[in-house]
């Protein structure tokens, strides 16, 4: 399968700060990629290098077999772009700014642009200037959605949207994904959403790729949350390699596991004898968690 | 794909967008070009009158370096030498605030990021922005010359004062497509553009005034003004802005496609950590306002010190008898032996109807916090409405008086060093600034009641206010026959007191009582709508 887009060793500095510190990224065609990170943490330097509109120090970047840069006028054809804050000309109307941002890209499905307006309960003849946030996302939204991109490209594409919006967003992607061959960039730190939505997911931190992969690759990467009924009291496990976070209550243990140190922490409780066992893995908030952890002392561990 | 894809559509959104402030521009510099003709034919009707105004030119360098050039006593050359200089220059500054409007407003604003992820090239809206703004200087330059046909001028001579007027904006344009690469930000980008206007314009007319023209032929102004309209209209001259422009913008592509969308060449500083300490909405105000204000007070110290340079020319012209000097000492409703102050007066009074747009411009910021919802936030917390925009008003009041007093205080000291005494002229001069505070007050409150009031309409409002109180002043009006301004408006009131023919106190207090009762009514206004 080809990627969509490749990132290898991108640096990106403005003045004294290194928004980009060798980033990795990259985005097999035909699958919604997670991007995830902190306030800060380079999503949105990325997606402005993505997109020809920064021009990166160091590093290579091939967006749709192209040069992002060089090639910008060219790609922007087959991609389409919702930035996380939304500013419209505020004279225009909704739909006109839609027809303008449409006809910029090279046309629009009118069809599916009526059927987005629907959904999405947009008024198009309102002016710009009279939309709240979450309005102004949708017109950016409607304008992507409706122009029939390989790529689109997502900047925290819901900030601003009411739930019920956030599902008719996640349907639409989620269209996007069964036609097979458009590729969705969602950048977010909306977990529950990347959760719901992506195949693959690249957690990003301080300008560098931590982690990357599907959602069952870095739950295997990492810890498993294990809760124990056994049949005696319960046996030290707090000396064995990669257990963490021992809680014992009489015949009751909880503890983390390493997931690659779970055949002998499971070994130790069947020598005591188990009755009950509850395992389950990380969910991505305490993947993030983890990697956020500003102690840094699990940072990268999948890698 | 063209390196110029989406221009069409870049360019029709830019005209789109300029509707409403093209044909202002447009209609001010034609009416400028006409009024001028028609205030020579009205007030030198004769050939005789005619040369006797060409020997005052004639007389100072100075005097003639407004125009500066070849002047004859015929009424195409006259109107040209006094209209010229202001028509290139209002010209090229619709110009660059046109482009950086297109371009780098846009990029702050966001909108540039989401055009610029769409298939349009890299150079498209500085292309689009380029275009509009040469469009509009050239469509300025053919109505001048229509209207000067139309006046019944030679058709040829006209043609070539408009094209030089259209070449005028088409360079600054350049200038302009540069300074939006250069800057951080926009409004870095319309300073660094409108310096390079100020500095062609005293470099070209220093060249006139000191007779070194090849001063005047470095300025790209002075390239306008070299094509000599109605006299022997040198079209090749057009070449230079025409060439100088295409070269400025080469300029302007290349360092667009080495820079960052939203990023400048020139780097940005970081800002203080913390504010100082708890404000109230005066510091509050202040904090946001004195940028503002400390760029009036240098334009203000620069325009005194200007005039106060001219004092001894004025001084020199003034001691000549001249029937013309005479006329314009007469009408201007002054005393034949006091002509200096007359010139002194007249000056402070051309400051403080320029400073009476500082108020304006205030209130225009207190719409801008209400339109972009900082209002909103600001006033979620404690702080009442009312408080709010008293803070700003403060700021606007103080600020309106202080700036008068900047132009005083410079004018009088280097007037007095050059012709006067320090001990009596320095306090004479800022009083003289200072008694038209009351006045350019009004004209500030006149727009806090539009904003109150009819908060949608009070930009269009604000400006109509100080453009018509401008015009008709007592420095603009007697260009068009109105000896003297007109009653409406409140500097009419504010008399004379360098020529101690004051209006006194009691016209003083009743403006300052107009004054109060505008803000009152504005501020009432503004806390029964409904804000945003």
């Amino acid at each position: 399968m080809t990627d969509a887009v490749t990132v290898a060793g991108l640096v990106k500095t403005f003045g004294s700060t290194r928004a980009l510190n060798g980033l990795d990224l990259a985005v097999r065609t035909g699958e919604v990629h997670g991007f995830l990170g902190p306030n800060g943490a380079g999503k949105s330097t990325t997606i402005r290098v993505l997109l020809g509109l920064a021009r990166a120090d160091a590093g290579t970047a091939r967006l749709l077999g192209g040069d992002p840069w060089a090639e910008a006028a060219t790609l922007h054809r087959r991609l389409a772009y919702v930035p996380g804050d939304v500013t419209l000309w505020p004279h225009l109307t909704g739909g006109e700014v839609i027809d303008l941002l449409g006809g910029l890209r090279g046309g629009l499905d009118r069809r599916r642009r009526t059927d987005l307006l629907d959904r999405f309960d947009l008024d198009p003849r309102k002016k710009c200037r009279a939309y709240s946030k979450g309005n102004r996302q949708k017109v950016a939204l409607v304008a992507a959605l409706a122009c029939d991109a390989e790529l689109l490209i997502l900047d925290e594409p819901t900030s601003g949207l009411d739930p019920l919006m956030e599902e008719v967003f996640r349907e639409a992607v989620r269209e996007e994904r069964r036609r097979g061959d458009r590729t969705v960039l969602l950048s977010s730190h909306i977990l529950s959403e990347v959760e719901a939505l992506c195949d693959r997911v690249t957690i990003i931190r301080d300008g560098r790729a931590v982690d990357s992969g599907t959602l069952a690759e870095l739950r295997h990467l990492t810890r498993t949350s294990v809760e124990a009924e056994l049949a005696g009291p319960a046996p030290r496990l707090a000396g064995l390699p990669g257990v963490h976070d021992v809680r014992s209550d009489g015949d009751r243990v909880s503890f983390d596991v390493d997931t690659s140190e779970l055949d002998g922490a499971l070994r130790r409780l069947t020598e005591v004898g188990v009755r009950g066992l509850a395992c389950r893995p990380p969910t991505l908030e305490e993947l993030f968690l983890r990697h956020y952890d500003r102690a840094g002392r699990h940072a990268g561990a999948g890698r | 794909m063209s390196a110029l894809a989406g221009t069409g559509r870049l360019t029709r959104l830019a005209l789109r967008r300029e509707r409403a402030v093209a044909p202002w521009w447009i209609l001010v510099i034609v009416t400028l070009a006409m009024a001028v003709v028609s205030y020579i034919t009205r007030n030198m009707g004769t050939y005789e009158q005619k040369v006797s105004y060409t020997r005052l030119i004639g007389s100072g360098g100075f005097l003639h370096a407004l125009g500066g050039g070849t002047v004859e006593p015929r009424l195409e050359v006259l109107a040209t030498w006094r209209s010229g200089g202001f028509l290139y220059v209002a010209c090229a500054f619709a110009a660059v605030m046109s482009v950086v409007r297109h371009t780098r407003r846009e990029e702050d604003a966001g909108r540039g990021e989401l055009i610029g992820s769409t298939a349009v090239s890299r150079r498209a809206p500085l292309t689009a922005a380029v275009l509009v703004a040469s469009g509009v200087s050239l469509a300025a330059g053919l109505a001048t010359a229509a209207a000067l046909i139309g006046l019944g001028l030679e058709p040829v001579g006209s043609l070539a004062y408009g094209a030089a007027v259209s070449v005028a904006g088409w360079v600054f344009a350049g200038v302009a497509a540069v300074a939006a690469q250069l800057a951080r930000d926009a409004g870095a980008a319309t300073a660094i553009g409108l310096s390079a206007l100020a500095v062609a314009y005293v470099t070209r007319y220093a060249g006139d005034a000191t007779g070194q023209h090849w001063l005047k032929a470095l300025s790209p102004i002075g390239w306008s003004h070299l094509v000599r309209p109605y006299q022997d209209e040198r079209w090749w001259m057009l070449g230079v802005p025409l060439l100088a422009g295409g070269a400025l913008l080469a300029v302007a592509y290349r360092l667009l496609d080495r820079r960052d969308l939203g990023g400048g060449l020139l780097p940005e500083r970081l800002g203080p950590a913390q504010a100082p300490r708890a404000r109230g909405p005066v510091g509050m105000a202040w904090r946001l306002h004195r940028g503002l204000l400390a760029a009036w007070a240098a334009g203000v110290a620069f325009f005194a010190a200007a005039a106060a340079g001219l004092s001894p020319l004025a001084r020199d012209l003034l001691a000549r008898p001249s029937v013309v000097v005479d006329n314009i000492v007469r009408t201007l409703g002054m005393p034949a032996g006091k002509a200096l102050a007359a010139y002194s007066w007249y000056m402070i009074l051309i400051l403080a109807y320029a400073i009476a747009l500082y108020p304006v411009l205030m209130t225009l910021r207190l719409r801008a916090e209400e339109r972009s919802g900082r209002a909103e936030a600001v006033q979620a917390t404690p702080l009442s409405r009312l408080r709010w925009a008293a803070g700003h008003l403060v700021v606007a009041g103080l600020g309106t008086a202080g700036l008068l007093a900047v132009g005083g205080l410079v004018f009088g000291t280097l007037f007095a060093l050059l012709v006067g005494d320090l001990a009596t002229d320095v306090p004479r001069f800022v009083a003289g600034a200072l008694s038209a505070v009351p006045a350019a007050w009004c004209v500030g409150a006149l727009c806090v009641l539009a904003y109150g009031l009819l908060p949608r309409a009070s930009a269009a409002i604000c400006w109509a206010v100080w453009i018509l109180t401008a015009a008709l002043g007592q420095v603009v009006a007697p260009l068009y026959g109105l000896w003297g301004g007109s009653p409406v408006e409140p500097f009419h009131y504010v008399g004379n007191p360098m020529t101690a023919s004051s209006s006194g106190p009691a016209a003083q207090a009743a403006l300052l009582g107009v004054t109060a009762a505008l803000l009152c009514g504005g501020l009432w206004a503004l806390r029964r709508r409904d804000l945003g």
